[in-house]
């Protein structure tokens, strides 16, 4: 993957309400509520609480997040994640110990000769 | 501790509020308070009203600023709108317009 810029942290002790929007890469341990649409890597961490509609390139959820997931290319759910909403991603990894409530829809498309 | 960075390509549009310290290098527009301190970075552009402790601005500040402690201006900023704050400093090069307003009290 290529190195794309360290460009935020969300800390632990701050609530963003509203649209957030960018390119580079975010980590967030605090709270967001709204949109999120990120050009490459959002990672939600165990103390992380999301409630918003996530559009990103690949997403990693370690904490909580409700709402509806768009990724571009991957999602991954780790085992201390609780996740609600739908998923649309071409690849989705769900841990063991994970908890998830929603649709998954990898957009799967088949060959034209089956 | 400045734990929450809010990077030069992240646009934010709505509220943040915290307890913690903030940087910001990017775009935020709407309304700011934290507790402590917030320091608006040479790339950071901030169209909000802003409500904490200590704010030092390097960037683009256009909104009211209200401090229980301390204001700075560092040179290169450029800061439109009204600032209350018991302490407040202009640094050579800064750009500013508004009020000032120190809560001075009349002898």
């Amino acid at each position: 993957m290529a190195q794309s810029e360290q460009t935020g942290i969300i800390g632990k002790g701050i609530t963003i309400r509203g649209n957030l929007t960018g390119g580079g890469d975010l980590v967030i341990e605090g709270r967001v509520e709204g949109q999120i649409s990120l050009k490459n890597h959002l990672t939600i961490e165990r103390n992380g609480h999301v409630e918003a509609e996530i559009r990103a390139e690949e997403l990693t959820i370690n904490g909580e997040a409700s709402g509806n997931i768009d990724a571009t290319s991957m999602v991954s759910i780790s085992s201390s994640a609780k996740v609600a909403g739908d998923i649309k991603a071409p690849r989705v990894v769900i841990e063991d110990g994970a908890v998830f409530n929603g649709t998954i829809q990898m957009d799967v498309k088949l060959p034209d000769n089956i | 501790m400045a734990n929450t960075v809010i990077g030069s390509s992240i646009v934010i549009d709505g509220e943040i509020s915290g307890d913690e310290d903030l940087v910001i290098q990017g775009t935020v527009k709407g309304k700011i308070s934290v507790k402590e301190s917030l320091i608006v970075d040479r790339s950071g552009v901030v169209e909000a009203d802003i409500e904490t402790q200590n704010v030092e601005v390097s960037g683009k500040v256009t909104g009211n600023i209200n401090a229980t402690d301390k204001v700075e201006l560092k040179s290169d900023c450029r800061v439109i709108g009204d600032i209350k704050a018991p302490r407040i400093l202009i640094a050579d090069g800064a750009s500013f317009k508004g009020n000032v307003d120190m809560d001075v009290k009349e002898p």
